[in-house]
């Protein structure tokens, strides 16, 4: 196994940041856009280019709620995220066994 | 996972070079820490609790002890213990609140549930405690074994039970420790059962919260 059978859209520091910190979330939990940019230290506009890419992927769920000020986002790792991430970090320990 | 002393802004946020081992490195630090601010009982709680619990039990216990015929806790002491108590529940509210903030979803709900749960086997003890003093039992039981190692029989028994089909082990085994605790010193009699709850029931928290510095980081 080589560095780039890892999932390239994981393998990245600010979205594997992002990705674990969601992992670390109870299954069917989300987390507000303030908390989570609280959690990892990432800019608004970085983290939400970097969400957008997750989302795409089907990798992270965002539901946006209320108007206006009183609006709220909030996000959460799909099934197929949390898979990929197990399938990201069983690969990475292979790869790091293999080392 | 190997654990390198790197840190997140050491890396490349491109994801143009990111090597494994730094990737691995990142893992570790960033769930460790989404981990801790997610703790809803973090080690410092555990240490303040073994505190409390000193405190509580032991104010009882300096009421309690050399009195013959036994007649239970002064006023004095019941109001350190539940003194201590209402500072420790206000603790235990912020440290909830700052965990959960921003948190939703199906754990919120589990949460309502679990509360209300544990509040009715709480309310249990107190109701029951009411029955045994109806009956006529003696003050050494009704102001003594009883109200010092019941609850953590009852509530202990329900927490080991619910941690176990939780399948989290560290809490099933701590909440089971205390009720062993419990039954092993309500065999010491009505003044004693006090002192051995508090010096356990510390020595237990405190081995909690060292084991989860341990375990956890």
């Amino acid at each position: 196994m080589s560095a780039q059978e890892l999932d390239p859209l994981i393998h990245v520091p600010a979205r594997l940041r992002i990705v674990a910190t969601l992992a670390a979330l109870p299954e069917g939990d989300a987390v507000s856009f303030p908390r989570l940019q609280d959690m990892i230290g990432l800019t608004p506009g970085n983290l939400i280019t970097h969400l957008r890419k997750l989302e795409e992927a089907g990798y992270i769920d965002t539901e946006k709620t209320g108007n206006g000020s009183a609006s709220r986002t909030s996000v959460a790792l799909t099934r197929a995220g949390r898979s990929a991430f197990e399938m990201y970090t069983e690969a990475l320990r292979g790869l790091l066994g293999g080392l | 996972m190997p654990t390198h002393n790197h840190t997140h802004e050491a890396v490349p946020d491109n994801g143009g070079e990111l090597d494994p081992r730094d990737a691995a490195a990142l893992l570790d630090q960033t769930t460790r820490r989404a981990e801790r601010q997610l703790d809803l009982h973090p080690p410092v709680l555990m240490l303040v609790a073994a505190l409390v619990v000193l405190i509580a039990y032991g104010a009882i216990w300096l009421s309690v002890r050399n009195q013959h015929p036994y007649t239970g806790p002064t006023l004095g002491a019941l109001g350190v213990l539940y003194a201590t108590l209402a500072a420790f529940g206000v603790l235990v509210a912020v440290v909830t609140r700052r965990a959960i903030s921003g948190i939703g979803g199906r754990s919120s709900q589990r949460r309502r549930g679990e509360a209300i749960a544990f509040a009715v086997a709480w309310t249990s003890v107190y109701v029951f405690q009411g029955a045994l003093h109806h009956a006529g039992a003696s003050h050494a039981i009704a102001y003594g074994i009883y109200p010092a190692a019941a609850p953590l029989i009852i509530v202990g028994s329900a927490a080991a039970a619910y941690e176990a089909a939780k399948e989290n082990w560290e809490w099933s085994g701590f909440a089971c420790a205390a009720v062993v605790l419990a039954c092993v010193g309500a065999f010491t009699g009505p003044e004693t059962v006090w002192a051995v709850m508090g010096i356990g029931l510390a020595t237990l928290l405190l081995a909690r919260a060292a084991s989860r510095i341990w375990l956890h980081g």
